[in-house]
Order: structure tokens, then C-alpha cells, then sequence
């Protein structure tokens, strides 16, 4: 589980605007390093997102997503509401965040 | 615990921590994310070639991305849409994301991607089984991909 997930959720009248930035290589799979050689892929390929623990959004992401993804949603939301972010990569490591709606 | 026991425990344990994270994530359509042309990754994601182009997605994006590799693309619907598609025309995998909508979640999603050159982008919702589309053009002026 990796904690390094920055998480921020902020409502306005009544909608909240939530950003998440993961620290992640994102390799697509299709870049070569220095040497010419491919670098593998390993890219963030799914994520839930659940408000209170009912879902609120399911994501799949392909591999052309920008290093460190940044993501931006929005919901009907209060504050103090619970929202929690889990992201799967390629390699099977999990990328957990959770904050509570400023 | 003789062998036999941990033997049967231990395809248990295996089964189950396999079937676990299928439940806890969201599932990854592999077929959805094939390296194809734009019209095949439409049929792949979609099932269909047959959209109704609309003025209520609007996708916002620089109209020249200085760096291909960090194209912050914003995809905003006034349709209640319950799934959101977002392409890029000439990338080796057309499809960026696919975003599933329950209840309270409000049609506006916003992701920094990778272009690979200046290419249409389309975004598509589907909203009651229909399949809505939108695009724009980006010129990409520096390959970094």
C-alpha cells in the first residue's frame, strides 16, 4: 500500500471538486530509454473512488496518461463527507487515499 | 497440520487472495485498451461506430500542447451521462480512460495525458444506452512521448 496518494476535495454550493495526484513512473510501454531499449509498461490501469463508502466512480485508464496522473472529478457532496480513492497499477501495487470534503 | 491439510489450505488462501482484488477494483477491459485505429477502438469500447455528435460535451484543451506528454484535457457533459470515453485519434491505444458515473457523480472529468502527435480528441458519454460524441483538434509542437 502506498500512502504518498496527495488527495484534496473542496465544496461549492453544494458541489465538491475533488484532485488526486499519484506519483507514478506511467510507462506506456512504447518509450525508449537512452540506450533504445523499450521500458516496460506500468501504468495505474484502474481506480474506484467512494463517497461514504458508496461508490462513486469507477475509472480504467490506459497506458496514455501523464507521469504523476492527475485527476480532477466533481459530485453533489457537503462538507465533511468521506471521500476515498484506491488505484491498481500494472504491477499490481495499490495507491489509497482518503480525505474529508473542506 | 499434516500436508495434505496445508496443501488444501494453502489453493484456499491462493484462490481467494486471486479473487479478492476483482471485488475491491474496478475490472480493466482489456480489449477496450488494444493498440488499434480509432474506428476499431470505437467498436472495441462501445460495440458501435454510431454516435450522435453533440454540443453538450465540451472537451477543453489547448489548442497547441507545447508538451505532448502532459496534455491536460478536460471532459465536461451537460448530459447526465452515466459513462464517459475519452480517445486520442493517433495514439498507439485510441482509448485514454473510461469513467463509470453512480449516483452522485456529476459528468466532469479532468486528467493530464499523452499524445503522441497533433491529433483529434474525442470524448463520448453514454447516457440512456445512446452514445453521444464530441471532438477537437490538438496540434501537438514538441514530440515527447
Amino acid at each position: 500500500m502506498n500512502e504518498s496518494v496527495r488527495i484534496a476535495a473542496r465544496e461549492e454550493s453544494g458541489i465538491v471538486t475533488a484532485k488526486v495526484i499519484i506519483p507514478h513512473p506511467s510507462e506506456s510501454g512504447a518509450r525508449k530509454d537512452e540506450s533504445g531499449n523499450i521500458v516496460p509498461a506500468h501504468f495505474i490501469k484502474t481506480g474506484t473512488v467512494t463517497l461514504n463508502g458508496s461508490p462513486l466512480l469507477d475509472i480504467q485508464l490506459g497506458p496514455a496518461v501523464s507521469k504523476d496522473p492527475f485527476l480532477q472529478f466533481r459530485f453533489k457532496g457537503v462538507k465533511g463527507d468521506i471521500l476515498k480513492v484506491l488505484f491498481l497499477d500494472s504491477f499490481n501495487d495499490q495507491f489509497a487515499a482518503e480525505t474529508r470534503v473542506l | 497440520m499434516d500436508r495434505r491439510h496445508f496443501l488444501a489450505y494453502g489453493v484456499l488462501f491462493a484462490g481467494y487472495s486471486l479473487a479478492l482484488p476483482s471485488k475491491l477494483f474496478a475490472e480493466w477491459s482489456v480489449n477496450s485498451f488494444q493498440q488499434c485505429s480509432i474506428e476499431q477502438a470505437f467498436i472495441n469500447a462501445l460495440g458501435t461506430q454510431e454516435m450522435v455528435k453533440t454540443d453538450k460535451i465540451s472537451i477543453v484543451a489547448p489548442v497547441v500542447a507545447t508538451d505532448s506528454s502532459l496534455v491536460p484535457v478536460d471532459v465536461i457533459s451537460e448530459l447526465k451521462g452515466t459513462r464517459i470515453f475519452l480517445f486520442v485519434e493517433k495514439n498507439l491505444t485510441p482509448l485514454v480512460f473510461v469513467c463509470d458515473l453512480h449516483e452522485n457523480a456529476l459528468p466532469w472529468f479532468s486528467l493530464n495525458i499523452k499524445m503522441k502527435e497533433s491529433s483529434a480528441l474525442y470524448a463520448v458519454v453514454r447516457d440512456g444506452g445512446k452514445f453521444f460524441m464530441s471532438s477537437v483538434h490538438v496540434d501537438v509542437v514538441a514530440q515527447a512521448c
